[in-house]
């Protein structure tokens, strides 16, 4: 089989699962105790009103005609439209979109920029304070709760020392690298400012669980026999290191990131909450505790699309760095 | 042993006689007292024990044991290759390379510099062009994510880049590290190799009997069988043209008809580049049909060496002899074979005492036998040694040590509760016939 | 299932790996300290005394600005003075702005998270073993629905999926009187332990796919070998060997697994009642939200309950690494879903 065979074939999984998702958020309302009408209504509106409304919102049809109409509205990117913020939801939802991807991005990157060289580090010098600090910091890592992480962040340099502003999105990366271009470094440094404790908050258990996983795979892959064949072979020590043992090690790495992408995004949510981040993330625990239907369903799909997609990124690394895979 | 015709007799040992011809040849290399310990949790491990013999120019020189009695681990110290928690404790490897004798007069005697009076950077650039080695599992020795011919490729490259820059850190450490790594995954067509590597490496596949070396190089180690791959692994270890091949079980997990055409490969490539091989084995039909010279190690130590005609015909030691009795003999087919007793002794030091190491499993055990042995001349060529008082004087049989001397008649006990790693493998005697 | 060489494995680690040690203490401390809380606890965890609020911890103390008025040559002023508050033994962590007793609530609080993490992960592997190993042993199409399910899960995060399900079915809880303080052992502490029902419910629902992956995965590979095909051979039904063969063999990496999602599971219940999608108010994730509007004032009220789920958290990892390295189940590092 060939890359791009084993690329379409995932492509193919990937729209089966957005599927199964939209079906799944769809049905959530239907498993809901609790009628969506009486969230839009005014207390004292008459059952001819309600009746009106539960037209408007399509509540008389069939289950059947419901769903379908939905999927429909959703292929041409229509999520309903929300009477409690009058708006339309995808309108809502793709404008708070950016600020959760810049988040989740800007901690993707601290956590394999960091974690990567920690664990190598770790693993080829086992047993030296080097080693002791790195699996020190990841156990912490994964141990500590990130909401709690971003209180005690903020606290000790926002609060007390006031190195960074206490949360709040400072402004969009599209608008500070618009302004880069024209030369004007200061929305640059306004971008970085706001989203460094943030970015450090939700990268923290990323950065600790690929360390772990980084280090012990490094230990497993140094420990093989191809390692010494290639060190009797005569090539560097960084050679082996990096160009056998770490391409290997990174491959289960890989898998275990992919699988725990899930995390990355709820951990988005809670730390959109911790510093007031204007992203989905808090959009959906607005819409939550409001019922606002279509902004909650249309957030929970683009999360889940979200998912698959950068899965299939995932799978088709994967792939590169193995190639049994592919056969 | 007259077997292998003196055809690769080069000119000057061509006045040799087939029986004198290894005294004429020259040492290549000399091992003296090496010692290599592990330092584990439960205790040091004496793999490898005062343990001295020499290589000489284009031979093959054999190392037989069981598993577990340290010649895998001598092969890895040779190479510098022990990992931790080993290490080579003492003893000296003097290597005749003039060159390096000039660069490092401390280190020199002669001709011969002592490898571990070498910095470590020096030592690690023998590694392929004076040292090779190739290993027992070819599958697990090749990187499943890298193509046969670019890891080839890769071995050529480095002697390639240390010969235009000869024997500088830089050359060696050659600016790889983490963010090569990166760019060279992230920019395509980049990579570590020069395609002149890559073309001497399909060479080098094609030398060693792979048929479509062009197609074979890009493929990945799975896409190959066992005999293939081991045939391209001995491809990657002539990469750098060593003077010194250590074969390290080259045929054990391969199949009997493989086998053989491995043996072979192995012995013509030597023919032809009159390199000098290292077979280590526990396979006696291996050493009889390749090896100039023989080294019996158990327990860590050398107890016999010599010609193959002195350890096959007239052996000393009776665990040699024990080795022997264990193949069957089609001449002259007995009812049974006779098998070692025991298990192969605890390497650990505190187990070990100060006897002979042999001793609870030997048939032929006296009391004198509870000191350690030295090495004795042995009847047979010059060379001929083995550390057992039978090469002194003949077995006594008043002097025998009582049968359950060395606790009751289960010695196999000591073998099993060993805790060394290399020993809880060989939980019995493997020593096997040739095909 | 359980063989001597393993039982060796484990006394080894145990032997050579002291941090294995400290997690065993850490968690044993963690489960004496929860269910003895009603004996431990100085005070009612929920009586408040206003006069008391943010009181600082031992060691530390803080300065405020009390203004008061007095009366100088017969006309009203209002003073204000610097006062400094010093912490006090009757309250050695401190208290919260109302007034309640900090080690008390961090005391309770070990309760809710271990309940709720020890019956989450219960529950969660009651409903992943058996599906997980059903789908591996008969593959198939039964196997093929379970994945394509178990992949459309994993699609929603568990945090926003929880969060989605508690928010929207409702935090219910039950309660249960508490025995020691129903046969009259420790007056003057809350009669009934809450449990919060929805949380543990829907924890278990967002986490169970975990333990199917893994069953899934087990009951394949078990399948394969030589005894398992003998058996079958020799007519055993599918029910006695998944019973007998394929379920003891899966249940070192479930029991791992099992340790890792206790973790897991704490730190969700925590971010969810931080999010304040919880069912009590005696919570660590709870009052850290409730520190959290007072970080200047009373930081305190934040930072002592988010190093009690550290310490549990970090307690129960290293007695999953424990296990992990002595049993060597091969999971790497799959399991998990934190928040």
């Amino acid at each position: 089989m060939s890359f791009g065979r084993f690329l379409l074939k995932r492509v193919l999984q990937g729209v089966l699962v957005v599927w199964g998702v939209i079906t799944a958020v769809f049905l959530l309302r239907f498993i809901t105790p609790g009628n969506p009408v009486d969230f839009v209504a005014p207390l004292d509106a008459s059952q001819e009103l309600r009746q009106q409304i539960a037209a408007e919102l399509g509540l008389d049809q069939p289950l059947y005609i419901q769903y379908f109409e939905y999927l429909f509205g959703l292929l041409q990117g229509d999520m309903g439209y929300s009477y409690l913020s009058g708006q339309e939801a995808s309108v809502i939802v793709f404008n708070r979109l950016p600020a959760t991807v810049e988040l989740a991005v800007a901690a993707t990157i601290v956590a394999v920029v960091l974690s990567i060289p920690l664990g190598v580090i770790s693993a080829t010098r086992r047993h030296q304070p080097a080693d002791y600090g790195a699996t020190t910091f990841s156990l912490l890592g994964i141990s500590t709760p990130n909401f709690w992480l971003g209180i005690m962040l903020l606290l000790v340099l926002s609060v007390q020392f006031d190195v960074f502003p206490v949360g709040r999105r400072g402004i969009p990366f599209v608008d500070a690298f618009t302004l880069l271009l024209q030369g004007n470094v200061s929305g640059m440094q306004l971008w970085l400012s706001h989203i460094a404790l943030p970015a450090i908050t939700l990268g923290t258990y990323f950065t600790a669980l690929i360390t772990r996983l980084t280090r012990s795979g490094m230990l497993d892959e140094l420990g093989k026999s191809y390692v010494r064949a290639a060190r009797a072979k005569g090539i560097p020590e960084t050679l082996v290191r990096y160009r056998h043992a770490l391409r290997n090690t990174l491959i289960p790495v890989i898998t275990v990131v992919g699988l725990q992408l899930g995390t990355l995004i709820g951990g988005a949510v809670i730390t959109e909450q911790v510093f007031n981040w204007p992203g989905l993330g808090l959009e959906v625990i607005g819409a939550v505790n409001a019922r606002d239907w279509p902004i909650l369903q249309g957030s929970l799909i683009v999360i889940g699309i979200g998912f698959v997609l950068v899965n299939i990124v995932v799978d088709a690394l994967y792939a590169y760095l193995d190639p049994r895979v592919v056969d | 042993m007259s077997e292998r015709n003196s055809v690769e007799e080069t000119a000057d040992s061509a006045s040799a006689t087939t029986d004198g011809r290894t005294d004429s040849r020259s040492d290549l290399l000399r091992v003296r007292d090496l010692s290599t310990r592990f330092f584990t949790e439960e205790g040091q491990v004496n793999a490898v024990e005062s343990v001295s013999f020499d290589v000489r120019d284009g031979e093959i020189l054999g190392i037989v044991g069981e598993s577990g009695s340290g010649k895998s681990v001598t092969a890895l110290s040779l190479i510098d290759l022990v990992e931790s928690p080993g290490r080579v404790t003492s003893g000296q490897v003097w290597y005749r390379n003039p060159d390096l004798a000039e660069e490092f007069p401390d280190a020199a005697d002669g001709e011969f510099v002592d490898l571990r009076e070498l910095p470590t950077r020096v030592r690690r650039t023998l590694r392929g062009p004076s040292f090779s080695m190739i290993f027992q599992d070819p599958m697990s020795s090749f990187n499943p994510s890298i193509t046969v011919g670019e890891q080839i490729a890769e071995a050529v490259e480095v002697q390639r880049r240390a010969n235009a820059n000869p024997r500088s850190t830089r050359s060696r450490t050659q600016g790889y590290g983490l963010g090569r790594f990166i760019l060279d995954g992230v920019v395509p067509n980049r990579d570590y190799t020069d395609p002149e590597s890559s073309r001497r490496a399909v060479e080098l596949l094609e030398q060693v009997g792979i048929p479509d070396p062009e197609q074979r190089a890009d493929e990945y180690p799975h896409q190959f069988s066992g005999g293939m791959l081991q045939r391209a692994m001995i491809a990657q270890a002539l990469a750098g043209e060593p003077d010194v091949l250590i074969a390290d079980e080259p045929t054990t997990a391969l199949d009997v008809t493989i086998q053989a055409q491995i043996l072979n490969l192995l012995r013509d490539l030597q023919d032809e580049r009159n390199m000098s091989i290292v077979m280590i084995t526990h396979d006696l039909g291996v050493i009889a049909r390749m090896c100039d010279r023989v080294c019996v190690m158990y327990a860590g130590e050398v107890v016999e060496r010599g010609t193959l005609a002195d350890v096959f015909d007239r052996p000393v030691h009776p665990y040699t002899e024990g080795l022997l009795g264990s193949i069957p003999d089609l001449d002259d087919p007995a009812p049974r074979l006779q098998p070692i007793e025991g298990n192969v002794p605890s390497l650990l030091d505190s187990e070990m005492g100060d006897r002979c190491y042999f001793a609870d499993r030997c048939p032929k055990a006296m009391s004198e036998c509870l000191t350690h042995p030295p090495e004795f001349d042995a009847a047979g060529s010059e060379e001929h040694r083995a550390r057992c008082v039978l090469a002194d004087h003949d077995y006594d049989p008043s002097e025998a040590l009582p049968e359950d001397f060395f606790g009751g008649g289960s010695p196999a006990e000591t073998g099993v509760t060993s805790t060394d790693q290399q020993a809880e493998d060989g939980a019995t005697s493997e020593v096997s016939q040739d095909d | 299932m359980v063989s001597p060489r393993t039982v060796r494995n484990l006394k080894r680690e145990w032997r050579d790996n002291w941090l294995a040690k400290v997690g065993v203490v850490l968690v044993v401390a963690m489960v004496l300290v929860a269910v003895f809380a009603p004996f431990i606890a100085p005070y009612n965890p929920r009586s408040q005394s206003l006069d008391d609020n943010r009181l600082p911890p031992m060691g530390f103390s803080k300065t405020e600005n009390q203004t008061s008025s007095e009366f100088v040559d017969g006309e009203a002023q209002v003073v204000s003075e610097e006062v400094t508050i010093n912490a006090t033994w009757d309250h050695p962590l401190g208290t919260n702005q109302l007034g309640q007793d900090m080690l008390s609530r961090v005391i309770y609080g070990a309760r809710t998270s271990l309940l709720v993490g020890f019956f989450g992960t219960l529950f969660a592997m009651l409903i992943g073993v058996p599906i997980g190993l059903v789908a591996g042993y008969s593959r198939g199409r039964v196997d093929d629905a379970l994945m394509r399910f178990a992949d459309v899960m994993l699609a929603f995060p568990s945090l926003v999926l929880a969060v989605a399900l508690v928010g929207l079915w409702g935090r219910a809880t039950f309660r249960i009187p508490d025995p020691f303080v129903a046969l009259g052992l420790a007056p003057g502490m809350p009669g009934s332990v809450v449990i919060p029902g929805t949380v543990i419910a829907v924890v278990a629902l967002v986490t169970w796919v975990w333990f199917a992956r893994v069953a899934r995965g087990e009951a394949l590979s078990v399948r394969e070998e030589e005894y398992v095909k003998a058996a079958r051979s020799l007519g055993a039904s599918d029910r006695f060997v998944v019973w007998k063969h394929v379920l003891p063999n899966s249940l070192t990496p479930i029991l791992v697994l099992g340790t890792i999602q206790i973790a897991a599971i704490i730190l969700l219940e925590s971010a969810l009642s931080f999010l304040g999608f919880s069912g009590t108010t005696l919570s660590w994730g709870f009052d850290i939200a409730q520190g959290r509007d007072d970080l200047a004032t009373a930081w305190w009220v934040a930072t002592i309950p988010g190093l009690a789920i550290v310490l549990t958290v970090i307690g129960i990892n290293l007695v999953g690494d424990w296990l992990r390295d002595a049993l060597d189940p091969g999971l790497g590092g799959e399991g998990g879903s934190g928040a």
